[in-house]
């Protein structure tokens, strides 16, 4: 993978040591509470909860985090601010023909927590989690293994059309390719550059197809694995806690439970 | 209008775009290898993970700006763009020819993207859903079966469309009258937006991929 893509960090933490599929519950709990809270209040207690988990639990280094903030919170700050001058009532705030609401500003944080959040926890995801385990445990799912190894063989082929996407550019580059092209002449650049990524994949996608079949790819119902999937103690703990502080964290903002 | 209200016009659009691919007749008649075939081979399944990678280092991208345009300013803001990022899925049906490769290559595509630094994280799950089931439910009515440049261009329109119930939820965009008006305006727009960069970029890909030869193997007619 190249340097832009999200990376699993090799790390020994909590969050490693649980299996992928507990964490892919996990994640849903995440996302369910996100939607299930409905002040801002408890949706920024849960975005500082991950922060803080992320840093001393999942031991992502800071500057990953920073590196990806403009992702987690690029988008959800977007969001807080279109809910905020869009949603109609007395203005508290007036930036030209915009007129932010004191509704606006509640609702708008809301929405930035919530997708902020969403993010975060997709990106711890991706952060402490070797895919390769998640694709064993979603065929311990049902998931039969061809459609697993789809997977699988996306992941595989992805830094290598990076590669080429890159490498088709380049090459556009060197034969001229104007930075102050009209449109029109960009537009037939980007479909001769993805018409020949596209027939360079589905060239190697024909040799691999061949290839796997020839060593008796599809031949059995099941397949082993080099590491099988296995169900841990920690990832249980972690929804299992996640449940339970999310459970409190909804009773406390509906004033059912008072700390 | 509520969410529930959006999903079930966007319902009746898919059913309407679907009939219109199944009953009206335009432009040339393909149908070689369609039908109700649910038998992946080893090869479509690669072919699909293959398409699924490309779109999403292609559409990370437009993603990122397609993203900022919606959340920034609604529904209407990022409409033009909305097609944008299904022609694989066209492509893949094109290719493959059989039931879910839409679907599929949907779930792979986005997968890819969340992996690559979508902004939305797995939330991108979401529109490879909506927008593949919505690409199924316009093949779907017209049997798999029709592979000309129209029913691709009414699958594109609807895949798009369908898309923005995902994004409806996400965004809020069910949150208040003046939003969900922007919305229904928007509509036309996405389906155009869809119609032609999905739609028919899906199809004419298919077309001079089909020309090379590299189907062969992969399409015994």
């Amino acid at each position: 993978m190249n340097e832009h893509t999200l990376a699993y960090i090799d790390q020994d933490s909590l969050f490693h040591r649980a299996d992928a599929l507990s964490k892919l519950l996990w994640v849903v709990v995440v996302i369910v509470l996100a939607f299930q809270t409905t002040t801002m209040e408890a949706r920024g207690i849960l975005l500082a909860a991950l922060l803080v988990i992320a840093l001393l639990f999942a031991r992502v280094p800071l500057s990953v985090i920073l590196k990806a903030s403009p992702l987690i919170f690029g988008v959800a700050l977007l969001l807080g601010l279109f809910h905020f001058f869009v949603t109609p009532d007395e203005p508290i705030f007036t930036l030209g023909p915009l007129h932010g609401s004191q509704a606006g500003l509640v609702k708008g944080a809301g929405y930035f927590f919530r997708l902020a959040i969403m993010v975060l926890v997709s990106f711890m995801f991706i952060w402490t989690t070797n895919i390769r385990e998640l694709m064993v445990g979603l065929t311990k799912l049902g998931i039969p293994y061809r459609y697993a190894f789809a997977i699988f063989t996306a992941l595989r082929f992805l830094p290598i059309i990076q590669q080429e996407v890159d490498a088709v550019q380049a090459a556009h580059a060197i034969r001229g390719r104007a930075a102050r092209s009209p449109w029109a002449h960009r537009f037939r650049l980007w479909q001769r550059y993805l018409f020949t990524v596209i027939v360079n994949g589905l060239r190697k996608a024909e040799n691999t197809a061949l290839a796997i079949e020839s060593r008796g790819f599809g031949a059995y119902p099941t397949r082993t694995y080099v590491k099988p999937y296995r169900l841990t103690f920690v990832g249980v703990l972690i929804v299992v806690a996640f449940m339970l502080a999310g459970a409190g964290l909804i009773l406390w903002e509906k004033g059912l439970l008072v700390l | 209008m509520t969410l529930p209200i959006m999903i079930v016009v966007n319902v009746l659009i898919l059913i309407v775009l679907g009939l219109l691919a199944r009953f009206v007749k335009l432009g040339e008649q393909d149908s070689r290898g369609g039908g109700w075939n649910f038998n992946y081979t080893t090869s479509d399944l690669i072919i699909l993970a293959v398409v699924g990678a490309i779109a999403g280092v292609v559409n990370t991208g437009t993603g990122i700006i397609w993203n900022a345009a919606n959340a920034a300013g609604g529904p209407l803001a990022g409409a033009a763009l909305q097609g944008a990022f299904m022609w694989a899925y066209l492509l893949a049906f094109f290719l493959v020819r059989k039931p879910g490769a839409m679907l599929i290559v949907g779930l792979i595509e986005t997968a890819m993207e969340a992996l690559l630094g979508n902004p939305s994280g797995f939330s991108t799950l979401g529109w490879g859903l909506t927008q593949g089931i919505g690409a199924e439910a316009v093949m779907a009515l017209a049997n798999y079966n029709n592979f000309g440049w129209w029913a691709f261009l009414l699958a594109g329109a609807g895949t798009s469309q369908f898309g923005t119930v995902w994004t409806a939820y996400l965004f809020g965009w069910d949150s208040s009258p003046e939003i969900v008006a922007q919305y229904w305006q928007a509509a036309p727009i996405n389906m155009i937006s869809g119609a032609i960069i999905s739609g028919l970029l899906g199809w004419w890909l298919g077309k001079l991929v089909e020309r090379t030869g590299l189907l062969r193997t992969t399409r015994k007619e």
